[in-house]
């Protein structure tokens, strides 16, 4: 199995761990990752804000790298796989942008051919993998844990874009925590915003939204959250003292990337997993200390 | 044609009597066609009369029938009752969010209709215009530009489920931003894009892009798409505030390095306000978790300047 790797921006700056343990799991999976390593930022739908043709034109360009190496491309973000998906929904069914986007990339000797797949780890890990698989692989299964998962919205909507699974009931992360041996639990909030969007523009606001469904978690006795994307990773844990501060709640919830998880049950050693990395720390649940 | 009964636990509240809501459950035969408000009203008629719920066309054009269903605010009259059993088991239906209840399932929409008349939605004609004392042409294709927005029945589902309006009651919510954008994009209207300057205020850069909005609107409307839109007019328009400011750093690391150095943008965004997270930043330092202001570009960089320099189609 091999795939033109997007590791995103956030992966390689502020959350390193996720990029470190994306590596160790599929070296372990024997999952071969071809880092597209001259890609550009997706734009995280923050440029087409001020630019919108950036979008297209930058994507289009990482999609166009990915076909040339005949791969598909896989991301470990979901606002990349969201930002990702709705340019290549857009492109490919709009003639109009994708004959201007390819106009643009003519002049770098590139085009976009409407080939490629862009799939997220989750995907790839529940589907292209395959849980069953992924099972055998278990050494030490989350037995006890009882995890929460926070999908938040770019892996879910637009279903449109996304054509994956459904925003109203999906199933993925749950799956991956069971066939770990973990205990998905449901709590009021997993595939609302963590705030982050907004973080430096509306601080107060952004808080409340972590906190809240870090609570709501919290209240459903979970021991630690996972997440499948680096930005809601900084709203939930890097913030989480401010936010919960904020709203006076008593909590600290240790929150990992989804990687990181799959990677602690595979038996990687959790040192080179990244977890020292966090600001709420996972010892408590992870070694009872 | 088969038929099979489903659970409907409906939100209840009457306020002559309760002092909170309640949930009753129903059983209802269903069949494969049957909408949640054929259910409903299968309900009212055979077995509790005084479940109240507002509809009116049946047939998702009015938008009167808005609720929740099983979590998500839909129109009663689009929604199959099967699709929802399959789904979730059962139906749970209550009223919309964001909006006080008045009785049962009916939702009292005045925040909703206050927040669309702050946008002051209607056409600001040019009598200065030829011809426009008798009507007010447009050309097809100017007619396209706004027509998706122009599709809004104000059902208020966006509203409901919009998850900064949870959060922060002056963001004037989705459907008003995609009217406002319904006639900024209106070639007739002679306030256009003067209108953008003023929504700050109304919480334009608010929005978090959850896409509820998009998800929930039975009309395909995808009111996020036009608070976009409108953000990047008020980006080009000199809008200073913190969103846009996040835009511009955003672009130029963009047109610098091809990736996003989170440091710059960081600092570049929040300004002297970042003096409120300095023992945050300490703590990243310390776990060598801090991203360094100095990011190298991205091999082929000068493809990324190309692009940058290509892609400025929308420049007026």
């Amino acid at each position: 199995m091999r795939f033109a790797y997007y590791p995103g921006c956030v992966a390689k700056s502020t959350a390193t761990e996720l990029y470190d343990s994306t590596a160790l799991v599929a070296q372990k999976l024997g999952i071969e990752l071809v880092e597209l390593t001259a890609a550009s930022c997706c734009g995280a739908g923050v440029i087409n804000e001020g630019e919108p043709y950036w979008n297209f034109a930058l994507n289009a360009r990482t999609f166009a790298m990915a076909e040339d190496v005949g791969l598909d491309i896989l991301t470990i973000c979901s606002t990349c796989q969201g930002v990702m998906s709705q340019a290549k929904w857009q492109l490919d069914s709009d003639p109009k942008i994708m004959e201007k986007t390819n106009e643009t990339l003519a002049k770098i000797g590139m085009k976009y051919q409407g080939k490629v797949r862009i799939k997220h780890l989750q995907w790839v890990l529940t589907q292209d993998y395959g849980l069953g698989k992924l099972k055998e692989q278990v050494v030490k299964p989350l037995k006890g844990f009882k995890i929460a998962p926070f999908y938040g919205c770019y892996l879910l909507r637009p279903a449109e874009a996304l054509q994956f699974e459904s925003h109203e009931k999906p199933a993925s992360m749950e799956q991956l925590i069971s066939v770990l041996g973990g205990e998905p639990v449901d709590y009021e909030g997993k595939t609302k915003c963590c705030g982050f969007p907004i973080l430096f523009v509306q601080r107060g606001t952004a808080f409340e939204m972590a906190a809240t469904y870090l609570n709501n978690a919290k209240k459903a006795n979970a021991d630690f959250m996972i997440t499948s994307c680096p930005l809601c990773h900084i709203s939930l844990d890097l913030y989480q003292k401010k936010a919960v501060n904020q709203m006076r709640f008593d909590i600290d919830l240790p929150v990992m990337h989804m990687s990181q998880m799959v990677g602690y049950a595979l038996g990687l050693p959790p040192q080179e997993l990244g977890f020292s990395k966090h600001m709420v720390s996972t010892a408590k649940v992870l070694h009872g200390s | 044609m088969k038929t099979q009964e489903a659970s409907f636990r409906i939100l209840r509240f009457n306020p002559e009597k309760d002092e909170k809501s309640h949930h009753e459950t129903y059983r209802v035969k269903i069949d494969s066609r049957m909408t949640i408000l054929d259910a409903l009203e299968d309900i009212k008629h055979a077995q509790d009369a005084a479940l109240t719920f507002r509809r009116s066309c049946r047939s998702g054009i009015c938008g009167s029938c808005a609720m929740r269903i099983n979590g998500f605010a839909k129109l009663a009259c689009k929604t199959r009752v099967l699709d929802e059993v399959e789904r979730h088991g059962e139906v749970l239906v209550e009223p919309m969010e964001n909006m006080p209840v008045i009785r049962d399932l009916v939702a009292d929409m005045n925040p909703f209709w206050s927040e669309i008349d702050r946008g002051s939605p209607w056409l600001e004609w040019d009598t200065n215009l030829e011809g426009s004392i008798k009507e007010n042409l447009i050309t097809d294709q100017q007619q396209q530009v706004s027509a998706k927005l122009a599709d809004c029945i104000m059902c208020g589902c966006c509203f409901s489920d919009c998850v900064s309006r949870v959060f922060d009651k002056n963001f004037t919510g989705p459907a008003s931003l995609a009217k406002v954008q319904r006639f900024v994009a209106d070639s007739r209207d002679k306030v256009g894009v003067k209108r953008v300057p003023s929504l700050v205020e109304m919480g334009l850069w608010s929005c978090t892009h959850c896409y509820f909005c998009w998800s929930q609107c039975p009309r395909d409307v995808r009111p996020v798409t036009a608070i976009s839109a409108l953000r990047a007019l008020s980006f080009r328009a000199g809008d200073r505030s913190h969103g846009a400011r996040h835009v511009d750093a955003f672009m130029s690391s963009i047109e610098r390095t091809g990736m996003l150095n989170e440091a710059m943008l960081y600092l570049k965004t929040m300004g002297w306000t970042t003096v409120r997270d300095l023992d945050l930043i300490l703590k990243m330092m310390v776990k060598g978790k801090a991203p360094s202001p100095f990011l190298k570009p991205i091999p082929k960089i000068d493809e990324i300047r190309s692009i940058v320099k290509e892609g400025r189609w929308g420049k007026k």
